[in-house]
C-alpha cells in the first residue's frame, strides 16, 4: 500500500513539475524574456497606434540582441476605454503574465479605474495618456515608481496661455483679445470653457454649448451661427472627433470666417487633413509629422514605424508609445539591471532625447514626483499637413492668418 | 365632428402665424427646423413601417442604419462613388441584410411576447455595432463633400441649404410608402397581416413573406438613408443609437400605424427643437424638448381617449 502511494506521490510530483515548465512556456536553458505589460484602448486610433509603436521599439531592440541579453517582450490588453476593463487588464498583466514594467494608456477615466491596481504592485510605470489632475491627485505624492509622460490639464492650461501670448507677440498682425468658444454640452467641453475663461482671464470670452455628434447631435448652425454675430479673434470648438469636418462644412455654409479657427478635441478623425476645408485650421498637440525636420530622432522613430506598418502615425499617442518603452530600456541599459529602485534612479538621472523632439527631464509637478512633459505644441494644418508654430524652437512653419478658409 | 374642424382650423391658423412670425424675426429658425424636421422624418418613416404597419419592435433600426452608412462609405471609397449614388447600391444590399437579419432573428420571435423581440433587437443591436467596431475602428468618419456647404442668403443672414435634401428624402420615402400600402398586392397584405396576422393567413394571405417582404422594404430605405447621412454626418460605431430612440418617439408621437403624421410630429419637433436652440444656453435643452413634447403629446391622447 504504502509503495503504490509513494509511486503514485512521484508520478503526480513529475507531473506537477513537467507542467509547470509547459505552463511557464520555459524549457531548460532558455532565457527569460524581459515583459512589458500595456494597455490602450485598440478600437481608437490613439492606442492602436500606441501600442504598434511600442511593439516596433521592442522590436527593434530584439533585433539588436535584446536588453541585457534577456529577449524583450510586449503584452497588450485593450481597455476598450472602460475603466472595469482597464482595472482587470493591470491585475492580469501583474499576476498571469507577470510582467517587470507597465505601459499604456489613454483617457483619465480609464486611468482612474487603473490607479489603485498600480499602487498595489508598484512596478515601474510608463503612462503615456490622462490629462485630469483628478488622475494626478489619485496616484498621490511620493510614488517613485509613477512616471507621467503626457501633460496634466493645467501644464496644457499654462501652455496655451504661454503659446499665444508668444505668436501675438511675435507677430504683431495677430490678435487675440477676442474669444469664442463653441464647447459640447458633456463634462469634456464644460470644463474646456472654464479652463478657457479663467486661463484667459484677461480677454473678452464667449461661449456657447452644442451637442456633439458624439452624443447623438451634430447641427452646430446656432453655435456658429451666434459665434458670427460675436466677430471673435480666435474661435475655438471644444468636441470630439465626429464633429471635426461636419463643424467646418457647415461653418461655410454660413460663411462664418473667424480670423483664427481653432479645434480642441482629443483627437483627429484620420482622414481630417486631406478636406479642403482643413486649411489654416489651428489645432493643439503633441508632436507631428513636420517635427522630423527639426529631430532627428522623431525621423528615425517616423521612418520606422512607416516602413513597419505601412501607415503614418497621425497621433502623437504613437511616439509617445514608442518613447514609454525605449526610455525605460535606456534606464535599464543604465542601471544594468532591471531592479526597481535602480531603474527609477537611472529615469530620474538621465535626460532623454524623445521621438516627440523634447528632451525628456523627470521632476515633481503639483503632486508627483516625476513628470515628464510639460509643454503642448499649438499646430496648424497647412497644405494637407500639420505644421507646428509654436514653440518657436519646434517651429516648422509660420502661422498662416487670418485664416482664409472658403475664402480663398 | 364640428369641434374637430375647429380645432383642425385653429391648429393650422396657428402654424400660419407662427411661420409668418418666425419668417419675420428670425428666419433661419424656420429653415434649419425644416431641416432638422427632415432628418427626423426621413429615419422614423422605415420604423413607422415595421412597427406601425406589421407590428415588429426593432431596436437594431439606429444601428442598421449605421451599417448602410459604413457599407455606403467604403463603396464611395472603393469606386470612388459620390455617396448620393452609393445610395443605390447600399440600399439593394441593405434590402438583403434586412432579409437576412429577419429570417435569421426576428422570424423566430414574432409570435413570442414582444419583449422577447425588444431584447433580441438588442442583442442584434449589439452585434452590428460592435463587428463594425472591430473591422473598422471606433474612429469617426466622414466623406467631405463640397456641395453639403452650399448656402443661401435671406438679407445678410446666410445659412445651408444641402440639408433641405432630408426633407425632400422624407417626402419621397412617404409618397413611396403610401403607394407601396394602397396600391401594391404586398403592401395591402402587409396592412392585413398587421391587423390581424391568423385572419389574414386564414384568407390565403403569405404571412411569413409579407412580414420579410416588409422589413426588407425598411432596410433598403434604411440603407438609402445611411447614405444620405454620411454626406452631412461623421459616422462611427455607436452613431445609430440616438437614431433608434428618436424614431420610437416619433413613431408614437405620431400614432402607430399614422405614416403621414410622422412628418407633422417631426415639423413640430424640429422647429421646436430649431427654436430652443436658438436661445442662447439652448442647446442642452433641445434633447428635453423632444422628449418632453413627446411626454406631453401621448400624456394627452390618454387622456383624451379616457374623457
Amino acid at each position: 500500500m504504502s509503495r503504490k502511494l509513494s509511486a503514485i506521490s512521484f508520478i503526480l510530483l513529475f507531473m506537477l513539475s513537467f507542467g509547470s515548465i509547459f505552463a511557464t512556456g520555459q524549457t531548460e536553458g532558455e532565457v527569460k524574456p524581459i515583459k512589458f505589460g500595456g494597455v490602450w484602448p485598440l478600437g481608437d486610433i490613439t492606442g492602436a497606434q500606441a501600442s504598434k509603436a511600442a511593439q516596433l521599439a521592442v522590436d527593434e531592440l530584439n533585433a539588436n540582441g535584446g536588453l541585457l541579453g534577456r529577449p524583450v517582450e510586449l503584452i497588450v490588453i485593450d481597455s476598450e476605454f472602460s475603466p472595469e476593463k482597464g482595472a482587470a487588464a493591470i491585475e492580469r498583466l501583474a499576476t498571469v503574465d507577470k510582467v517587470d514594467f507597465f505601459v499604456g494608456g489613454m483617457s483619465s477615466g480609464v486611468h482612474l479605474g487603473q490607479i489603485p491596481a498600480l499602487k498595489k504592485y508598484k512596478k515601474v510605470t510608463m503612462w503615456t495618456g490622462a490629462a485630469s489632475h483628478l488622475a494626478e491627485e489619485a496616484v498621490g505624492a511620493n510614488q517613485d515608481w509613477y512616471f507621467h509622460l503626457h501633460p496634466w490639464d493645467y501644464n496644457q492650461g499654462a501652455s496655451y496661455v504661454e503659446g499665444w501670448n508668444d505668436i501675438a507677440e511675435k507677430y504683431s498682425e495677430i490678435s487675440i483679445d477676442r474669444w469664442f468658444l463653441a464647447y459640447e454640452e458633456g463634462p469634456f467641453g464644460s470644463a474646456s470653457f472654464e479652463a478657457t475663461k479663467t486661463l484667459f482671464a484677461d480677454m473678452e470670452i464667449d461661449g456657447e454649448a452644442f451637442q456633439s455628434a458624439a452624443a447623438g447631435g451634430g447641427d452646430y448652425t446656432a453655435v456658429l451661427q451666434r459665434a458670427k454675430e460675436y466677430d471673435p479673434d480666435v474661435f475655438i470648438w471644444a468636441g470630439y472627433a465626429a464633429d471635426a469636418l461636419p463643424m467646418m462644412e457647415q461653418a461655410k455654409a454660413i460663411n462664418f470666417v473667424p480670423r483664427l479657427f481653432v479645434g480642441a478635441p482629443p483627437g483627429w478623425p484620420s482622414d481630417f487633413g486631406e478636406s479642403k476645408l482643413a486649411e489654416d485650421v489651428t489645432l493643439y498637440g503633441m508632436w507631428a509629422p513636420a517635427i522630423n525636420t527639426v529631430s532627428v530622432k522623431s525621423t528615425l522613430f517616423s521612418v520606422g514605424y512607416e516602413t513597419k506598418y505601412n501607415e503614418i502615425p497621425a497621433t502623437y499617442f504613437a511616439p509617445l508609445g514608442y518613447t514609454s518603452i525605449d526610455i525605460i530600456v535606456q534606464a535599464v541599459k543604465a542601471a544594468g539591471t532591471i531592479e526597481t529602485d535602480a531603474v527609477i534612479a537611472a529615469l530620474k538621472a538621465n535626460p532623454y532625447e524623445s521621438a516627440l523632439g523634447e528632451v525628456i527631464n523627470f521632476k515633481p509637478s503639483n503632486v508627483i514626483s516625476n513628470q515628464g512633459i510639460c509643454q503642448q505644441k499649438i499646430l496648424q494644418w497647412q497644405n494637407g499637413e500639420q505644421e507646428v508654430i509654436w514653440p518657436f524652437d519646434f517651429a516648422t512653419s509660420n502661422p498662416a492668418y487670418p485664416f482664409k478658409g472658403w475664402t480663398k | 365632428m364640428i369641434n374637430k374642424k375647429i380645432y383642425l382650423i385653429a391648429g393650422i391658423g396657428i402654424a400660419v402665424i407662427s411661420a409668418v412670425f418666425f419668417m419675420l424675426t428670425n428666419p433661419t429658425l424656420l429653415v434649419y427646423g425644416v431641416q432638422r424636421a427632415g432628418i427626423y422624418a426621413a429615419i422614423a418613416l422605415p420604423m413607422a413601417l415595421v412597427l406601425g404597419i406589421v407590428h415588429i419592435v426593432n431596436l437594431a433600426h439606429g444601428e442598421m442604419m449605421m451599417v448602410a452608412a459604413y457599407l455606403s462609405y467604403f463603396i464611395s471609397r472603393t469606386f470612388d462613388l459620390d455617396p448620393l449614388l452609393a445610395a443605390i447600391p447600399t440600399g439593394i444590399i441593405m434590402f438583403f441584410l434586412g432579409i437576412f437579419i429577419f429570417k435569421t432573428t426576428i422570424y423566430h420571435t414574432l409570435k413570442a411576447p414582444e419583449l422577447n423581440q425588444l431584447i433580441l433587437t438588442f442583442g442584434v443591436a449589439m452585434v452590428l455595432s460592435q463587428t463594425i467596431n472591430l473591422m473598422a475602428t471606433s474612429q469617426p468618419r466622414k466623406i467631405s463633400l463640397d456641395y453639403v456647404s452650399a448656402s443661401a442668403s435671406i438679407g445678410e443672414v446666410s445659412f445651408g441649404i444641402y440639408d433641405f435634401i432630408f426633407p425632400a428624402l422624407a417626402i419621397i420615402f412617404l409618397i413611396i410608402l403610401m403607394y407601396f400600402l394602397k396600391k401594391t398586392r404586398i403592401g395591402k397584405a402587409a396592412t392585413a397581416v398587421g391587423q390581424n396576422p391568423r385572419g389574414a393567413l386564414i384568407v390565403g394571405i403569405n404571412v411569413d413573406l409579407t412580414y420579410t417582404v416588409i422589413f426588407a422594404v425598411a432596410s433598403a430605405l434604411i440603407g438609402i438613408f445611411g447614405s444620405v447621412f454620411i454626406t452631412k454626418f461623421s459616422i462611427f460605431p455607436a452613431v445609430g443609437g440616438a437614431y433608434t430612440m428618436k424614431s420610437f418617439a416619433l413613431v408614437a408621437m405620431a400614432g402607430i400605424g399614422n405614416l403621414p403624421k410622422i412628418i407633422t410630429a417631426s415639423l413640430i419637433l424640429g422647429i421646436a427643437e430649431s427654436f430652443v436652440m436658438s436661445i442662447p444656453g439652448g442647446a442642452g435643452w433641445t434633447p428635453m424638448i423632444f422628449f418632453g413634447l413627446i411626454i406631453f403629446v401621448i400624456l394627452s391622447r390618454s387622456f383624451r381617449s379616457k374623457h
